[in-house]
């Protein structure tokens, strides 16, 4: 799987942006390229590692799961490590 | 000579299908702060309308009042826009008038306390010809995309308030 489009950084950019506030963690001190430089980063570092991530699941769940499901695993595992529910 | 001032609250704000900030009341430890929360990532507008009462001649004032929600840091850019309306002489359909070629400030995060309020003001050059007792909308704008001016502050900037301002000379 290549990187997302344009289009999609730029949703999640603003989508993260929006979602940030007094609740959650403040943005301080990052401007708005900053942060797009975030995500980019984010993205490209997913389709880098993405085989090594898929060669970390043993068998047999490795090759019985499909790749959306192993993406809901790794959601799942992020969540509950850093709690950012 | 005096100046004649016009307070203008979110509470008043009429907005278009789209592209609009959303209107916030946030509970404070001790009272409650309504605004209007502009968005980081896309352009904005909330628009405002009022009788340009004892208006003399001259630009307008604009002073818009903000904080940040998220940010402590960088810039943010406000643009403002009229279209005046003269009843019993203008003679276009309210309902198609365009607004006047807008107007900007570029304001900076002072810093130390994220929600601080800060104040900046555009000066309105673009008049749309107004002329006293004119019926007036007031476009107000953040642009997120840096078109007039880099707009680099991540998170939504809230509108307090705004103050419009003239001469009646």
């Amino acid at each position: 799987m290549a990187v997302l489009s344009d289009a999609d950084r730029q949703q999640i950019w603003a989508d993260f942006m929006a979602s940030a506030g007094p609740l959650l963690e403040s943005l301080f001190g990052m401007s708005k390229v900053d942060i797009r430089a975030a995500v980019n980063a984010a993205d490209q570092w997913i389709d880098d590692n993405a085989s090594s991530f898929n060669a970390a699941i043993p068998q047999p769940a490795r090759g019985a799961m499909t790749a959306k499901q192993k993406a809901r695993l790794l959601v799942w595992v992020v969540e509950r490590r850093w709690r950012i529910q | 000579m005096a100046t004649v001032t016009h307070e203008l609250h979110p509470e008043q704000a009429q907005f278009l299908s789209t592209a609009f900030p959303q209107y916030v009341k946030n509970l404070g430890t001790n009272f409650p702060v309504s605004g209007l929360a502009y968005d980081a990532a896309s352009d904005e507008a909330a628009f405002w309308k009022f009788r340009a009462t004892s208006y003399g001649s001259g630009n307008l004032t604009l002073t818009i009042l903000w904080y940040a929600d998220t940010a402590s840091t960088n810039n943010v850019v406000w643009e403002a826009q009229l279209a005046c309306i003269t009843p019993d002489t203008d003679t276009q359909d309210v309902e198609t008038d365009g607004l006047a070629t807008l107007n900007f400030v570029q304001d900076t995060h002072l810093g130390t306390t994220g929600q601080r309020v800060h104040t900046c003001a555009i000066t309105i050059s673009n008049l749309d010809s107004i002329a006293a007792n004119d019926i007036v909308w007031l476009r107000i704008a953040r642009d997120a995309n840096s078109t007039s001016a880099t707009d680099d502050l991540a998170g939504d900037c809230v509108l307090l308030m705004a103050v419009l301002s003239y001469s009646d000379t």
